[in-house]
């Protein structure tokens, strides 16, 4: 086993943290942008979101999910979200999964039907059905959807009011707090192991090639964790000096306007429509 | 005689591990008092500062805040410990420790959230410290997107929005500009003004006159070495240098480097020179 194996390895996990870290922070940015989304009240994007959701998930209406799709490329627009960026986010990651499950769907032998196309590939005769293709796309655009909602929402919240939500719905207060302290100091260790690699290689240069560069890492890394446990209880220090007994209290913020009422009432009448659509037109 | 705030009597603490931090501490501060403590690194301040907080108990020796003692099993009572938290301010020495929360708004509220001060009121109160120590745009920013010198303020802020009747201070201006170290030291002197006790632990020689009616200097022995008025001690320069408190300060004037004294709180002659000759 080559030692420079384990130690790009540690390297590179390092990197890819800190990277994590940049990530994050530019998808804050977004959070933080003038755009109609992002003043909405998070209780009802969150509760808008979830109604688009099941709609997406029980229409077989390719017209009904192309519009809702349309729909959530307008909101991204107005939200100041770059088309390309939103379409890089959504389209080209998740969705790419699902071609997995549905170029299968698309031959007669998964879905049996009304032959469009037939070929030899090998030894096999294969035949596309328009059924297929069809349940092919729906599933496509299903996918596609919903994964674009909970992008959109993620996008346009930041994480805390995202988590600050949870309470909302009845999450306990202890909870979504020990969430967001571990969201919190999650950077801080990215930041510390990002200043101890810098230190590290100001001293002996790439860690990658060399076996003391290793060798500091591993002992640094027992540091950090002994630095962790002390900062733990530090911060529990912190909290009692500032009167936490227990059960913390937080302040309500959120405001609903007319424009979240809307939003909210449009994701209800197309989850409705759904419902009447499939009820009524099999 | 002022009342007393917090007694020290003959107190010992080592940290779990053995290492003595305090030993046979004996100390007392008074009602309305600005006490500033120096030393060099690792003589205890810190540690003080924390017993007095109750938020580590002495070995051996009485810690007692307005007369009662600070005991583990004293402050297990809940209205106890509540009523001690909203009388005594800390600020601690990393602010890391203390903005836990996602955002510096909500970090700054927290304190006076947990003592049930009323919502409109913290919202008040908030928005008028903010716009003091200049901290309005960052209310929003998660801490890990903030400088050195903005975490600290906000820290601060997170302490004085509680209105203690003490504010324990550590090292509140280390890394701060000019500015942002004036700010400070003008809410530190606003809130003496209103009354409050402050105990500060500084390296910052060139503040503690104006912060401080009374000094202590903490030395190599775990222990108190010298107490005095801010200006008897920062006069005697032989005792500070012995006590890693001054350094020998290297600069040009006229074009040539030469060493001399840091003495902090008296007007710098050089630049007159320098004036003088042109
Ligand atoms: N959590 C801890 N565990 C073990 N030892 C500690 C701990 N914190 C401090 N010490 C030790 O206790 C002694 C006093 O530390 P303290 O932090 O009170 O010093 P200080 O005067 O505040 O120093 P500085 O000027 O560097 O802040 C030091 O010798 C230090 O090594
Ligand atoms: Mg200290």
């Amino acid at each position: 086993m080559s030692g420079k194996t384990s130690g790009g390895f540690l390297e590179r996990t390092i990197q890819g943290a800190v990277s994590l870290l940049q990530e994050t922070v530019s998808v804050e940015n977004v959070a933080a942008r003038n755009g109609f989304l992002q003043h909405r009240d998070p209780r009802f994007k969150c509760l808008s979101a979830a109604a688009l959701l099941i709609a997406v998930l029980m229409s077989r209406n390719l017209a009904e999910l192309s519009v809702l799709y349309a729909a959530v490329l307008c909101m991204a627009l107005l939200s100041a979200i770059g088309l390309f960026f939103f379409l890089k986010r959504t389209l080209l990651f998740v969705p790419v999964f699902s071609l997995f499950i549905v170029v299968p769907a698309i031959f007669s032998g998964v879905t049996p039907g009304e032959p469009l196309a037939s070929f030899k590939v090998l030894l096999w005769n294969l035949t596309i059905t328009r059924q297929g293709v069809d349940s092919a796309i729906v599933f496509f655009m299903r996918v596609l959807d919903s994964v674009s909602f909970a992008v959109l929402l993620v996008l346009t919240t930041r994480q805390h009011v995202l988590l600050k939500t949870l309470r909302v719905f009845r999450v306990p207060q202890l909870f979504v707090m020990t969430m967001g302290m571990t969201y919190r100091y999650i950077f801080l260790f990215l930041d510390i192991i990002q200043k101890m690699l810098i230190a590290i290689k100001s001293r002996v240069g790439f860690v990658a090639s060399t076996r003391d560069g290793r060798k500091i890492v591993t002992a640094n890394m027992a540091g950090l964790w002994l630095r962790s446990y002390r900062l733990h209880s530090q911060v529990y220090d912190a909290m009692v000096a500032r009167g936490f007994s227990g059960e913390a209290f937080v302040l309500d913020e959120f405001h609903a306007r007319v424009p979240d009422v809307v939003i909210l009432l449009a994701a209800l009448m197309a989850l409705i429509g759904t419902l009447w659509l499939n009820l009524f037109f099999r | 005689m002022a009342q007393s705030v917090f007694s020290l009597k003959d107190v010992s603490y080592s940290y779990p591990g053995g290492i003595p931090a305090l030993e046979n501490l004996t100390l007392d501060f008074n009602q309305g008092e600005r006490a500033a403590i120096i030393g060099a690194n690792g003589t205890g301040k810190s540690t003080m500062l924390t017993l007095l907080d109750a938020l580590i108990f002495a070995n051996s020796g009485i810690v007692s805040a307005w007369g009662n003692q600070l005991t583990e099993k004293t402050m297990r009572d809940a209205g106890r410990q509540r009523d001690f938290r909203s009388r005594v301010g800390f600020v601690f020495q990393n602010p890391d420790v203390q903005l836990f929360c996602p955002t510096v708004r909500e970090d700054i509220v927290f304190g006076p959230l947990q003592l049930g001060v009323d919502h409109a009121e913290i919202r008040r109160r908030l928005e008028a410290l903010a716009n003091r120590i200049r901290i309005s745009h960052l209310l929003d920013r998660s801490p890990h997107q903030l400088s050195l010198g903005e975490k600290k303020k906000a820290a601060i802020a997170s302490v004085l929005i509680m209105e203690p009747e003490v504010l324990l201070l550590d090292e509140p201006t280390a890394g701060l500009d000019p500015q942002t170290m004036r700010d400070i030291i003008d809410v530190i002197d606003q809130a003496h003004k209103n009354g409050k006790t402050v105990v500060m632990a500084t390296h910052d020689l060139h503040i503690v006159e104006e912060i401080a009616d009374v000094v202590h200097v903490f030395g190599g022995n775990k222990n108190v070495i010298r107490s005095g008025t801010a200006e008897e001690i920062l006069a005697d320069t032989e005792f500070l240098q012995q006590n890693n408190l001054v350094h020998i300060h290297v600069h040009r004037h006229l074009g040539v480097a030469h060493a001399h004294l840091h003495e902090h709180g008296h007007e710098h002659p050089h630049h007159r020179d320098i004036s003088g000759f042109r």
